[in-house]
């Protein structure tokens, strides 16, 4: 079978919250029975990030448009609009060189020969969190709830597809802003779209998924540009990921001993963001990879700026709010 | 809607109007983006920039409740830009126009009709002529067309009415109306209506609204292109018009401009309403309202509708469809008092209650009957799946009212927060007396039954899983209330009980209430051979039901997922004792009594006498999809069933020309084939398309291009720029709501709707101007800002469901207040914060949200702030819980169809400084 | 690949009885999808539905085994929706069974109400009463009110008219029943006389 993608076309977006919803309920994934559980994030991006329970959110960007004008123009019709009001999608992106599936001790995280989409085994899942430090988009999330804690992530639905039906947040888009079938056809499907979006006079309209960490298998259409819809600019593998090359055999052998290895990755990779920044929680430093300086010393607070924080900084009242990465 | 969801792909302009329908219908988005890819224009107009806004291609943003300056500000673009300047040369030459279509302005609409000498607006006082200053009310004597010739009814022409087993009634007489063909006469329609809007130039209309004038102009160029003949435009509405006190002018403005574009009864074109509930279109059509009877007819009255005579005399049309009105009250009347009804006590019409309606009578609509509890005349109160100490306006007040009763009956899923009024946290139940019943009921997917949407389809809904516990449904109920009412009345005696004792009632199935026997009653059946009544009044018998009464229907395994399903796959489904005799259509209903019918316009919808308890085998249950095969434009004629007759589109007789030819190949709904001498019909004709001949041969009609007669629902079968049937005025004419920050109207003299129902003659009420804790009456000018009420996606009216689904309530865990940067700043508020939004009658706890999709407007030269609401939390529920926002909004309302003013009031806001919101 | 189920059932035949077969003998409910684990819509039926929010219509085809929801999601087929349903349509599923954060178990959800209550006057409390009780209380109720507040004539503009009013009761709503119960709604409320009828259309 040939691999397979979703497309997400922003333009045709609504932000309606059907996907995220599809998700829980098809998955059945838990959300609070307490009265009102749910703190309000101060937008309509709720929960404000993806977390244990929550694999795939909405999420909301408003900006300026500096296209905007009240005096003349009226040929404009862009014009018309005072505010860019940006939907975008978070959860796994099916990397084709997935570090999340490279790295994991347990085989718990592992790309599905059929269609290429990284999905995941509760069963095996060992509750290391390994998976979350390698990941370049900070997608999986720990799961306590469960009896040995587990990580939560987009499976893409893969049990779904192989029989026969599209991944739930797919069915369920009502404006069609999702699609899923071979990755090729959606990529010539993105390109379509981006010509249609260009000639509306969206400039900054781009196609992204086709080549990041080895092609995704999310392809995205983003009207606003990559920044605006919360994407990732330039996702890299993290360097702790190839150490996994090295102590992965050992897990199925020794235990024990795996434990040590992957404690002196997470020493490397906990705090390793996409930039070619890394964090080391023993010196506290963060060093600039390729050349081995140290970009902040560990007498300042680590640097623990994810890509949501860049987003939420155009939220200004929502940056004062969250209180540490990923959310609550 | 006049047209459906899947038409809404063969737009060419999408206008948005008091609708946010990629959020609140998101069904829309889908058939709205495919519209969008084919190159349609796309524009919102609302107070924020919403969802839909951002998938839109202009945004103008508008003030709450300004919008008839809106359109009235189009009609005259439309008469200055599109129609004086071609008017001439289309009069001369008869060639068509390629930006305006004069033939449907003059052919298909009644500009051409000369209107009463009587007729005036006076732009001073904002008052049309026939006021009557004594009671508050418009007499609309003078709104009528001046009449050319009286035609009376004939014998031969309406064989039906004169036989001697059909009621005896006064028969009508056409009033042909005089007309003007060249539109030159200054009292006909359109002289008229280019001198009414002569005021609503784009200054004016910026000024009010609140609009950029540029924006302006682009919208209403952009959206007057769909007047070129081959385009259309649809205009897309939902509460955000109607909820106004002249909501129904709203909608009446919208249809005026819909006509002057040529938009109605074609593909991509229409007046559509986003209805707000899953079934508040059947609920429409089964007249659940006060003076409302099923199907599109008028319940008894103690004037022109006193007896069955008066009845038929006052609504029978002297032409067009609504001629046939007398089959269908007395049908409905045979099925409703079955062999009770006769022609000698006039089929039991007097049995039905009669609602007040001399001058000043006392209104029992929504929000009269709280006033009503009030004064302690209303003491029993029955509300299914309806909550209005939640969704009521004013519902501080309404609690208060509720109060009042003696007893409440509550059926619902959930403790809402009517049935749990007298605990809410500002009422002491140790002071109410009220003994409060809930009833709990079945799911939707807990029970079979019909429903219908926005679109007028009728689908067929399964059980999938019987009710859970104890839960019923609410056919069980209510057949459980009324049988054992109407025990106690034969045991008992008591006020008049043949109402109740006469009424026919027997839907059951082995014994047990059943969907199948309504369905058959809403269908229309012939009488005398039926067996309803028979067996003793104890219904029919069928074998092979399951437990909860159905036959096994599910969708045979391996054969979804490709459109040509079966449901219930073998034939089954037939009655083992008894016998219905089902109606095809409304065609052969009849006035006699020998047949029953509840709904005319269903009939059809379940039509199979083989297998009555079979939906799989009625049109309602249909599941095959060729499209393709009938245009290719979403008609779907063979997926269950469209009212009227299974017509997608309404008033599709417009779609083509004077003779017959379509506008626009691509939007063909039929084509008079001159050669063949035969009608090309693509969705089932809404206008006569052949005649039956008495020997029962069926001929075919030519169009006739002087009386086209494309609106055959209206006597004058032309469809009505101008209007004499509204309570408020012959045009839409612009007032500011009942609370606004101006303290002038810029159009007329008369701040207000002068017939505003709440506000003036009978219906004046206070309880809207005072505080609903105190009764105290504050001053509007201490609440400086515009606020309006809206949904959002994830949420759903009162909550009553959506607050029980943890997802949706993780998705949206409060309701907010949306308000601009500025204004957050005037009032030191940051996004977040416990805000207190207070109006005159109460206060509400919420959070802010601080956004860049609202800003100030400047509004008669002057900075007017507006905010919105969000609305579906209450104080009962298990999961989600917040102060109840309808607790600000005012109870007055629209003079016609008596909805509440949600969408335009005046509030202030401050900063929490206590309790808060969670 | 066709993406349809059906594609899967006829292509896959007599594998697709043997996947049952497996499944059936699996002793846990699958909680979580997984590939190598049980189907989530083993040996389910479909039954069509209808969405209960806005009036778009949307199909919905709900999964049954054993008498039990075990999914719910849009009508592939159906014209209106193929297959989409908004957020409240995606979450309606949960109206009757909700996933316990605590135990991960789906449960009846707990906000629903499922027995017959009343509250007494002056009470602060519900307390359950059976539904025959119910029915019993709310029909003397009824007529009594009825009895107490009925019209039978009045004089309209100097003419004696039967107007067989009852003034004491009103009812609301509608919009949520299907249409066969809107009809006995309407048919009982009328008969008892009364005209204070309405439902959400008139909001």
């Amino acid at each position: 079978m040939a691999d397979k993608a979703f497309l997400f076309d922003t333009s045709r977006c609504s932000g309606c919250h059907a996907c995220q919803i599809a998700c829980k309920v098809w998955n059945e994934l838990p959300s609070t029975l307490e009265l009102n559980g749910n703190k309000w994030s101060g937008s309509h991006q709720n929960p404000p990030d993806v977390n244990g329970t929550t694999r795939l959110i909405m999420l909301y960007n408003e900006m300026e448009n500096p296209a905007y004008t009240t005096t003349g123009e009226v040929s404009a019709q862009l014009a018309t609009k005072r505010v860019k009001w940006a939907f975008g999608r978070r959860a796994c992106q099916h990397c084709t060189d997935a570090p999340c599936s490279n790295i994991c001790p347990a085989g718990a995280i592992f790309v599905d020969a059929e269609t290429g989409l990284v999905t995941t085994d509760d069963s095996k899942c060992i509750g290391c969190q390994y998976c979350s430090a390698a990941c370049p988009f900070e997608v999986p999330q720990y799961d306590e709830g469960t009896a040995v804690g587990t990580i939560q992530k987009c499976t893409g639905c893969v049990d779904r597809v192989h029989n026969g039906m599209k991944p739930a947040c797919v069915s369920t888009c009502q404006p069609e802003a999702l699609d899923f079938g071979d990755r090729d056809e959606m990529i010539k499907k993105a390109y379509e779209r981006l010509e249609m979006l260009k000639a509306r006079g969206y400039s900054d309209a781009m196609v992204y998924g086709e080549k990041e960490m080895g092609g995704l298998h999310v392809i995205q259409v983003l009207k606003y540009g990559a920044a605006a819809h919360g994407a990732v600019e330039n996702p890299k593998v993290s360097p702790a990921v190839a150490l996994a090359g090295v102590t992965k055999p050992l897990t199925g052998v020794v235990f024990p001993l795996c434990i040590v290895g992957f404690g002196v990755m997470t020493a490397l990779a906990a705090g390793y963001k996409r930039d070619t920044l890394v964090y080391n929680t023993d010196t506290k430093d963060t060093i600039i990879l390729e050349t081995g300086e140290v970009a902040k010393t560990g007498t300042r607070p680590a640097d623990t700026r994810g890509w949501t924080d860049a987003v939420f900084e155009n939220l200004p009242f929502m940056a004062a709010n969250r209180k540490k990465k990923g959310g609550e | 809607m006049t047209s459906h969801w899947c038409d809404f792909q063969n737009t060419d302009y999408i206008l948005h109007c008091g609708s946010n329908s990629s959020e609140n219908h998101p069904i829309s988005s889908k058939w709205l983006n495919k519209a969008h890819e084919r190159g349609a224009k796309w524009i919102v107009v609302d107070p924020r920039y919403t969802r839909t806004a951002e998938l839109a291609d202009i945004y103008c943003p508008i003030r709450s409740g300004t919008d008839i300056a809106f359109y009235g500000g189009m009609y005259h673009y439309i008469f200055e830009n599109l129609i004086e300047p071609n008017l001439a040369d289309y009069l001369k030459t008869g060639k068509r126009c390629d930006v305006y279509n004069f033939e449907y302005l003059l052919n298909y609409t009644n500009a051409t009709y000369i209107l009463d000498p009587e007729f005036e607006f006076d732009p001073e006082t904002g008052l049309f002529s026939g006021f009557d200053p004594e009671n508050e009310v418009y007499s609309n004597h003078s709104w009528h067309y001046e009449t050319e010739e009286e035609i009376p009814w004939t014998e031969e022409q309406y064989p039906w009415a004169y036989k001697d087993n059909v009621p005896k009634f006064k028969k009508p007489t056409f009033e042909k109306p005089k007309r003007s063909m060249d539109l030159s006469h200054p009292r006909c329609v359109y002289q008229q209506m280019k001198k009414h809007y002569s005021r609503y130039d784009l200054d004016t209309v910026c000024s009010i609204c609140g609009m950029d004038k540029d924006n302006l102009e682009l919208v209403y160029k952009t959206y007057c292109e769909s007047a070129a003949p081959d385009k259309t435009g649809m205009i897309l509405y939902a509460l955000g018009q109607t909820q106004h006190t002249y909501g129904a002018q709203n909608t009446r403005a919208m249809s005026v401009m819909q006509l002057l574009l040529g938009n109605i009864g074609i593909p991509g074109g229409g007046v559509n309403a986003l209805r707000g509930e899953p079934n508040v279109q059947g609920a429409t059509d089964m007249g659940m309202m006060v003076n409302e009877h099923p199907a599109y007819l008028k319940w008894a009255n103690t004037t022109d509708r006193k007896s069955l005579a008066a009845w038929l005399e006052s609504q029978t049309y002297s032409a067009g469809y609504y001629s046939n009105k007398p089959k269908f009250i007395v049908s409905s009347l045979k099925e409703w008092f079955g062999k009770n009804a006769t022609l000698e006590n006039d089929f039991g019409y007097d049995w039905w209650p009669k609602v007040p309606s001399t001058v000043g009578a006392q209104d029992w609509t929504h929000i009269s009957t709280f006033e009503l509890m009030d004064q302690g005349v209303i003491k029993g109160y029955f509300n299914w799946g309806m909550n209005p100490c939640h969704s009521a306006p004013n519902a501080a007040h309404v609690r208060r009212s509720m109060a009042n009763l003696d007893w409440l009956v509550v059926a619902d899923q959930v403790e809402t927060e009517s049935a749990g009024f007298w605990h809410a946290p500002d009422m002491n139940p140790k002071e109410i007396a009220t003994e409060v019943y809930f009833l709990p009921c079945a799911l939707i997917y807990e029970k079979p039954g019909t429903i219908l949407n926005s679109g007028r389809w009728l689908q067929w809904r399964y059980e999938a899983v019987a009710p859970y516990d104890e839960a019923k449904t609410d056919l069980w109920m209510v057949d459980q209330i009324f049988t054992a009412v109407r025990d106690l009345y034969e045991a008992e005696g008591g006020a008049n009980p043949e109402p109740i004792t006469k009424a026919k009632w027997d839907y059951y199935v082995n014994g047990e209430i059943s969907f199948y026997p309504v369905t058959w009653a809403l269908n229309g059946y012939r009488v005398k051979t039926s067996t309803f009544e028979g067996n003793g009044g104890k219904g029919f018998k069928a074998n092979g039901l399951d437990e909860s009464g159905n036959i096994h229907c599910q969708l045979t395994p391996g054969q979804w997922g490709d459109g040509r399903t079966v449901v219930g796959a073998e034939k089954k489904g037939s009655l083992s004792e008894g016998k219905v005799d089902l109606l095809p259509g409304y065609a052969d209903l009849a006035a006699d009594g020998s047949t029953a019918c509840a709904m005319w316009i269903y009939s059809g919808y379940y039509n199979n006498s083989e297998y009555p308890l079979n939906p799989a085998e009625q049109p309602v249950g249909r599941r095959i999809l060729n499209d393709e095969e009938h245009g290719g434009l979403g008609l779907n004629p063979e997926w269950a069933f469209s009212w009227p007759s299974n017509r997608r589109i309404l008033y599709n007789r417009n779609a083509s020309d004077v003779n017959g030819q379509p506008w626009n190949e691509a939007k063909k709904l039929n084509r008079w084939d001159a050669k063949a001498k035969k009608w090309e019909i693509v969705d089932v004709n809404d206008f006569v398309a052949t005649k039956t001949e008495a020997d029962g041969t069926v001929t075919q009609v030519a169009p006739d291009p002087k009386n086209p007669n494309s609106f055959f629902m209206l006597w004058e079968q032309r469809a009505r720029l101008e209007s004499y049937g509204m309570a408020d005025g012959p045009f839409p004419e612009f007032f500011e709501p009942f609370e606004s920050p101006m303290d002038r109207n810029i159009l007329n003299g008369s701040l207000h709707n002068p017939v505003a129902f709440g506000m003036s003659g009978a219906s004046k009420y206070d309880s809207a101007k005072l505080d609903a804790v105190t009764g105290e009456e504050h001053d509007l000018k201490d609440f400086p800002i515009v606020a309006t009420t809206y949904s959002v996606t994830e949420h759903w009216q009162t909550g009553g469901q959506s607050r029980s689904c943890p997802a949706l309530l993780e998705a949206m865990p409060t309701q907010f207040v949306e308000m601009s940067y500025e204004l957050a700043e005037e009032l030191g508020i940051q996004n977040n914060d416990d805000v207190k939004v207070s109006s005159r009658r109460a206060s509400v706890v919420v959070k802010a949200l601080v956004t860049r999709r609202f800003a100030p407007f400047m509004v008669d030269g002057k900075v007017q702030h507006q905010v919105g609401l969000t609305h579906h939390f209450g104080f009962t529920h298990e999961f989600g819980q917040g102060d109840v926002v309808n607790d600000l909004t005012p109870n007055v309302g629209d003079p016609n169809s008596f909805t509440p003013e949600y969408k335009a009031f005046m509030v202030k806001i401050e900063k929490a400084h206590e309790g808060g919101v969670h | 690949m066709e993406l349809t189920r059906r594609g899967f059932f006829k292509g896959i035949g007599a594998a697709f009885a043997a996947t049952m077969a497996f499944e059936m003998t699996a002793a846990a409910p699958a909680l979580a999808a997984e590939v190598s684990g049980d189907w989530k819509l083993v040996n389910t039926e479909e039954r069509s539905n209808i969405c209960c929010y806005c009036a778009g219509g949307c199909g919905s085809l709900c999964s049954v085994r054993d008498g039990e929801l075990i999914h719910l999601e849009g009508d592939p087929d159906h014209p209106i929706n193929k297959g989409g349903l908004c957020p409240k349509g995606a979450a309606m599923f949960q109206l009757r069974n909700v996933v316990d954060p605590k135990t991960r178990e789906i449960i009846k959800n707990p906000d629903r109400r499922t027995k017959p209550m009343v509250r007494r006057p002056y009470s602060t409390e519900w307390e359950e009463i059976s539904w025959e009780d119910a029915i019993k209380e709310i029909a003397r109720k009824v007529k009594d009110t009825r009895d107490a507040t009925f019209v039978e004539k009045e004089e309209v503009n100097g003419e004696m008219l039967t107007v067989n009013r009852c003034e004491g009761i009103a009812s609301l709503g509608g919009s949520q029943e299907n249409s066969e119960e809107e009809y006995l709604i309407l048919k009982a409320m009328r008969a008892f006389g009364i005209v204070g009828i309405d439902n959400q259309a008139r909001v």
